[in-house]
């Protein structure tokens, strides 16, 4: 008797809760339920054709890899840094392999460019790094880096304040690039919904001769600047995503080995969710796994950005001056993931710290040979706790 | 029992409901007076803006006729007069890019820069040359032909005043009879607009439904892009190298160097005016955008943001030099700084007002891939 009292009080609280649970119901009154049935691979066709494409971020990423060889080079120029980054008069040029250059595929132009999180004046930074290497690192690649004067230390180059460019300008690059062109820009409204973009879809009009809708189109785009280096193999990418490329892949798939063993499935799951929500037109369902990838790809940034924080904390300890050199490389990644902070996305659209927070953060890394310890100590603690991990 | 139990509690939890994140408005937005609106707009701003800058036109065609029958430095410097204060008040006409402006091409007859020298000097000693060859498909003549390539005439053809005097004056100048052509088909076009916009009024109005063939979801995507593109993109953004290199020599008002932070200012007046209804010329509000989306959202929130944005931008574009283009050689982190705070203003614009109206953006990014 007992027993069944504790049951009943149990069963009685639990009806409750799930008269809770129905009665928000109502807001989907008027609305077509389409259910969405996710396939098994990220793998969509239409008249027997696939329908996915994402070539054009399988360039990008094809170019930033050499962009990312020739700033480590000792043999490069400001001009032929820039073709790369930059391209020439709306090409892309520079390039050895020549089927990057003479498209309209070029970083520069989607780097801290989206709508809702683009600034440019954060997109001069990366200009400003390429000529300070070209100009302030490169001739002093003969010297020991020391405090106020570039230099090497082993087979890292630092600026005067001991700032390895290139990891400043990759590491910034998968929050303004890549990042930022998937969750503030491809998987959201003003990419997805735009002209008539969501009529187009609802009828199945395609994209000029192309076997997809430009909804359709927009997602894989988004999709591409993840999955979409050279040599993924897409299908497996759910519980084996490559690692490839010095971009968010990479990062992604360490954050999966080292922190959050579930956060490839669920990306891998939310986009394919995502992708089958548009062919069955149900755009909440398509919202919805967007926040999903929107928070699962921005914890990517804070995790790695807390993590070199740490290590950089705990290298210097109580060292001052060049006794710090061995902590500059983590240090620098470090830099360059809190730069990525501001192109973060908690799935409603706001970002985990704002720009002028990350530029507070800039200002007091100016100086690696001179920051205080507390201030990295801060610095990570402010972030592990935003991000909640 | 306890089965039971478990799958009753199990097929509840599978009938929770979908997750909506907006809350619930009750709010009807076809409740709010849109014909008030579109009143207020049409009469009391578009019109008047047009007529405003038709009567800037005029004195600067007749300050033309004085300096056509004595070219003289010093009405060089009155016909200047009347040029900068036509070029002022189109900056308030500009993003009305519709209806017979729209189908004439006219923005692209009045205000596209760079001009093409070359072009012009090519127009000069053309036998055929027609202005109205400008369209969007055959851009062309586009650059060699309003607000700008009078600019260049009037201030960049020589060195000095007395060398600029000099070419006007030369016997059958042929920079003096383009002079003419140009400005004369400045007015002949806008002379068309408003005459468009008296007869067709009461249409324009009318069409305040929500659908994309309405005026006031036209009108209402044309203002943002506006925002987005002739006011942040074309007047900062590119001569700043936002999308590509610097492009110094591509900012509004080249030649006569001093007016493109003026003409900006103006412009960003203008669209603030607009946003809050503010009768032509004025301080008094009508129905606006900025009560539609006050209506909509009872906290105001958003249009607060909208006008915290506008005023940062003022800020931003008051701390730049005078010549844009020296701004962009000199010191280019603050023209990147005022393009930052216009493009906050685009999110709130573009993403957040349009959708709050229910108004789909009717123009695609420019998109590379």
């Amino acid at each position: 008797m007992k027993n069944l009292n504790i049951y009943l009080s149990k069963f009685f609280t639990l009806l409750l809760l799930s008269f809770v649970f129905v009665a928000c119901d109502d807001d989907n009154e008027g609305e077509d339920v389409n259910i969405v049935t996710p396939p098994a691979t990220y793998s969509f066709e239409r008249n027997g054709a696939s329908t996915v494409s994402f070539s054009g971020q399988t360039t990008r990423l094809n170019q930033s890899d050499e962009l990312y060889a020739a700033l480590n080079s000792s043999d490069v120029t400001v001009s032929a840094l820039n073709l790369m980054f930059a391209g020439n008069g709306g090409s892309s040029a520079g390039f050895t392999n020549a089927d990057l250059n003479g498209t309209t595929k070029i970083i520069r132009s989607k780097t801290s460019a989206s709508t809702l999180r683009g600034s440019a004046a954060t997109q001069a930074l990366f200009d400003a790094w390429i000529s300070e290497y070209v100009n302030d690192v490169v001739p002093n690649l003969g010297a020991d880096a020391t405090s106020g004067s570039a230099g090497i230390f082993g087979s890292y180059q630092f600026n005067s304040k001991g700032h390895e460019i290139d990891q400043l300008f990759f590491k910034g690059l998968i929050g303004a690039f890549t990042l930022d062109q998937i969750v503030n820009n491809y998987i959201h409204p003003n990419q997805l919904d735009t002209g008539t973009n969501v009529a187009d879809n609802d009828n199945g009009v395609l994209s000029g001769t192309k076997n997809y809708t430009t909804m359709e189109h927009k997602w894989d785009e988004g999709f591409g600047y993840l999955y979409g280096h050279q040599g993924e193999v897409v299908a497996d990418a759910g519980a084996s995503p490559s690692g490839s490329g010095n971009l968010l892949m990479k990062y992604f798939k360490k954050v999966n080995d080292n922190y959050d063993t579930t956060i490839a499935q669920s990306t891998y799951d939310a986009f394919k969710m995502g992708r089958a929500a548009i062919v069955a037109k149900n755009y909440t369902v398509r919202d919805e796994q967007a926040a999903i990838i929107k928070q699962n790809l921005s914890k990517v940034i804070g995790q790695y950005a807390v993590h070199y924080l740490s290590g950089a904390v705990s290298k210097i300890g109580t060292a001052t001056g060049d006794d710090r050199l061995g902590a500059f490389h983590g240090l620098s990644e470090g830099y360059g993931f809190v730069l990525s902070l501001q192109f973060t996305n908690d799935g409603t659209d706001q970002p985990y710290f704002t720009k002028d927070e990350v530029d507070t953060y800039l200002t007091q890394l100016s100086n690696f040979y001179t920051v205080d310890v507390s201030t990295l100590q801060a610095m990570h603690d402010e972030i592990k706790s935003r991000f909640g991990i | 029992m306890k089965k039971f139990l478990l799958l009753f509690i199990i097929s509840f939890l599978f009938i929770s409901c979908s997750k909506d994140d907006s809350t619930e408005i009750d709010i009807d937005p076809q409740a709010f007076d849109r014909e008030a609106l579109m009143r207020n707009l049409t009469d009391n701003i578009i019109i008047p803006a047009y007529e405003n800058f038709d009567s800037k036109l005029s004195m600067l065609n007749s300050d033309l006729q004085s300096f056509n029958s004595n070219v003289s430095i010093e009405n060089l410097e009155k016909l200047r007069q009347s040029f900068i204060e036509s070029y002022k008040s189109w900056q308030y006409v500009e993003m009305f890019n519709i209806g017979k402006a729209e189908e004439i091409y006219y923005h692209l007859k009045i205000n596209v820069y760079p001009v093409n020298i070359a072009r012009v000097q090519n127009n000069m000693s053309s036998s055929s040359l027609d202005l109205d060859d400008c369209s969007s498909n055959k851009p062309n003549n586009c650059s060699a032909q309003g607000l700008p390539t009078v600019d260049f005439l009037l201030y960049g053809i020589a060195e000095n005043d007395s060398g600029i005097v000099e070419l006007f004056s030369a016997e059958n100048s042929s920079y003096l009879s383009y002079l003419n052509l140009v400005v004369g088909k400045i007015l002949s076009n806008t002379s068309l607009i408003i005459n468009d916009w008296l007869d067709t009024k009461e249409s324009f109005i009318s069409s305040f439904q929500n659908n994309s063939s309405s005026s006031l979801n036209m009108l209402a995507n044309d203002f943002v892009y506006y925002y987005e593109k002739g006011f942040r993109a074309n007047k900062i953004g590119i001569p700043a190298g936002r999308f590509s290199v610097k492009l110094p020599q591509n900012v509004e008002a080249y030649y006569s160097q001093i007016f493109s932070k003026d003409y900006s200012l103006e412009a960003l007046k203008a669209v603030e005016n607009f946003f809050l209804g503010k009768s032509f010329g004025t301080e008094i509000d009508g129905t606006s955008f900025k009560d539609y989306i006050d209506y909509l959202d009872t906290e105001k929130t958003l249009s607060n943001l909208v006008l915290q944005s506008f005023e940062n931008s003022f800020n931003k574009i008051q701390l730049l030099d005078n010549n844009f283009s020296l701004q962009v050689n000199t010191d280019n982190l603050k023209m990147l700084e005022a393009y930052d705070a216009i493009q906050q203003g685009v999110v709130y614009l573009k993403t957040d007002m349009l959708s709050l109206m229910s108004i789909s953006v009717d123009y695609m990014d420019a998109d590379g891939d």
